[in-house]
């Protein structure tokens, strides 16, 4: 009897805060945030997500959890995450790197549909010249949003190297790519080509140095430092070999192999150039391409700067004799190499607009999904009590009729 | 392999070859006076052959008439577009030769019309200063050709860059000598090609 008396009192007492479970659908869960938070009788929630929370929505249920409320969340979440960044050229065009599952994702801005992708190998990557606001990828009723950063001004690149072809077509590619040329082409000794106020090298004023031989061995010291600083600098050739700079290219310049340029043929590619394979590549370095005859380019990270090696030689033949489309490689290949290692100046924005990463960031605030509860509860969610006051009335009348039955009074 | 070549165009029509020691010459100028890693010899290369494409400065000269076939025009272009420059130098020296007046025909069908290189031009200093532009030859007055003293060159340049310089100061007969003579010049009148070389090596 006292047991009954005890479920009893448990059953038809007044409800505790947060008694009851509730279920809401992400895609209109606003309602469902508020009287959780204003009202006193949910004490579990249940989110069955058929489309992203938003981060305030994400932040409010892990509040409500931090507040003892038992928030859950279940259903098929996509992966998708969403980065923009600028590449580090003069052009500064937006480079969107998306994760995602095999499904098709919609690439959106604000003025409209940029591009529908697949990922494979679990992402893909889109250049796009500019783009309007924020963008977003959308995957069905999910969406991912990064807010791109700003294109900021970029600095003049230095280009040292003796009077050569490579040293006329680097520059040219360069200029023509739109970035600010600045030279000094040695041609004899004591005579050099140089643009006036080359120095010095700074990050105020460079963004790289590209190295094409070992002329630039008298200033080889301050651009070490300049790429301590956060400069970027670009070694080919005999350049990698210089003592000064030996602490900062990520690999050296090894044995020349001849190309396969053919006296006939108008049809030069990057892997028909006469190549130095790098040698000695650093512990911390990338080989960022390779062909047959070893390693043609590596970077790393120097001091706050980046410092990358480039094995090719003579890449001025890619351009003159690459075929019609010779030029345009050359210049894109030695502004993309240039802006590898250019300083970032990008500003990024925190305005709170973006949202990269929804799925790893619901995972991170509220954990892995679980299966929602069974059935709605009483009492603290604990369907104890009004089962025992069940089993207990039960066992009551089965007494009391038992009685009956038998005649006892 | 060296960084220069001198190469000397070869065209179906005209006398492409009436300059045969200025390519020594020009090479003996450009050991002598800097540190470019210059080939022994020249070559020559035809105009429509995809070899062209191997020297970005390439010499061209003759008397005669000259007609471009359509490969060679084609080749000029795509030559043009890709950064090489073609120094052309009437070896008339004659404004109303044949050489001049077809081959500055032909030239404008490739390159567009041919503009007056300003003597302020960084060609005039890019290793020595000339000054008044491009130096006058012994053979302007020589009575032969137009008798005139050509005050500047011609030209195309395409995004800042020279592609086509165009003389009529005969610099194919200055040049045109075995490069032991120049000991016999108290100033060596070759000293304009390298800032030509210099130039193309470095813009």
């Amino acid at each position: 009897m006292l047991l009954l008396a005890v479920a009893l009192w448990r059953a038809i007492r007044e409800q505790p805060a947060g008694a009851e479970t509730r279920r809401a659908r992400a895609s209109a869960l606003a309602r469902t945030l508020d009287d959780a938070t204003r009202g006193d009788r949910i004490g579990a929630l249940d989110v069955a997500v058929d489309a992203m929370p938003s981060p305030v929505e994400r932040d409010w249920l892990a509040a409500l959890r931090r507040a003892g409320v038992a928030v859950r969340w279940s259903g098929a979440v996509p992966t998708l995450a969403l980065t923009a960044e600028r590449v580090r050229e003069p052009a500064a065009p937006l480079r969107l790197l998306l994760a995602a599952d095999t499904g098709a994702v919609s690439l959106s801005d604000s003025a409209g549909t940029l591009d529908t992708l697949r990922a494979s190998a679990g992402g893909v990557m889109l250049e796009a010249p500019e783009v309007v606001g924020a963008v977003r990828a959308r995957q069905g009723s999910f969406a991912a949003t990064a807010a791109p950063p700003s294109p900021t001004d970029r600095r003049a690149v230095l280009v040292l190297g003796r009077a050569s072809w490579e040293s006329r077509f680097v520059l040219a590619a360069l200029s023509e790519a739109g970035w600010e040329v600045r030279a000094r082409l040695p041609a004899a000794p004591g005579v050099a080509v140089t643009d006036p106020g080359l120095l010095p090298i700074d990050t105020a004023r460079y963004d790289a140095v590209v190295l094409l031989d070992s002329t630039a061995a008298d200033l080889a010291p301050a651009i070490a430092r300049f790429v301590a600083a956060g400069g970027g600098v670009v070694a080919a050739g005999s350049a990698t070999t210089l003592e000064t700079l030996r602490a900062v290219v990520p690999a050296r310049a090894g044995v020349r192999r001849p190309g396969r340029i053919l006296l006939d043929g108008d049809s030069t590619t990057r892997a028909d150039l006469p190549l130095r394979p790098l040698t000695s590549l650093r512990a911390d370095a990338i080989a960022l391409e390779r062909q047959s005859a070893g390693i043609a380019a590596a970077a790393r990270r120097a001091g706050s700067g980046r410092a990358l090696s480039v094995g090719y030689d003579e890449s001025w033949r890619w351009r003159m004799l690459g075929g019609a489309s010779g030029p345009a490689a050359h210049r894109a290949w030695w502004s993309r190499t240039v802006g590898l290692v250019a300083s970032d100046r990008d500003v990024a924005r925190h305005d709170g607009s973006g949202d990269a990463a929804p799925t790893a960031a619901l995972v991170s605030t509220l954990g892995p999904p679980a299966p929602p509860a069974a059935r709605a509860t009483t009492g603290d969610g604990d369907p104890l009590p009004l089962a025992l006051l069940i089993a207990l009335a039960v066992a009551l009348l089965a007494e009391i009729a038992s009685r009956r039955f038998r005649g006892a009074r | 392999m060296s960084d220069f070549v001198f190469a000397t165009a070869q065209y179906e029509s005209g006398d492409w070859d009436s300059a045969p020691l200025l390519p020594a010459n020009i090479i003996d100028t450009i050991a002598r006076y800097t540190s470019i890693d210059v080939a022994p010899t020249g070559v020559i290369v035809p105009l429509s052959s995809p070899a062209l494409f191997r020297y970005p400065l390439v010499y061209l000269t003759g008397h005669l008439p000259v007609r471009f076939t359509s490969g060679e025009r084609d080749n000029l272009r795509a030559y043009a577009e890709r950064g090489g420059l073609l120094f052309v130098d009437d070896h008339n020296h004659d404004v109303d030769g044949t050489f001049h007046k077809t081959a500055t025909e032909e030239l404008t069908r490739v390159y567009g019309a041919l503009h007056p290189v300003p003597n302020t031009h960084p060609l005039y200093r890019t290793f020595f200063h000339f000054d008044d532009g491009p130096p006058t030859t012994s053979h302007e007055l020589n009575g032969w050709g137009d008798n005139l003293v050509h005050k500047t060159l011609s030209g195309v340049e395409r995004q800042g860059r020279l592609t086509l310089l165009y003389s009529n100061k005969d610099y194919s007969s200055e040049w045109n000598y075995h490069p032991d003579n120049k000991r016999f010049l108290s100033v060596d009148n070759t000293k304009f090609a390298v800032n030509l070389v210099v130039y193309a090596l470095t813009r």
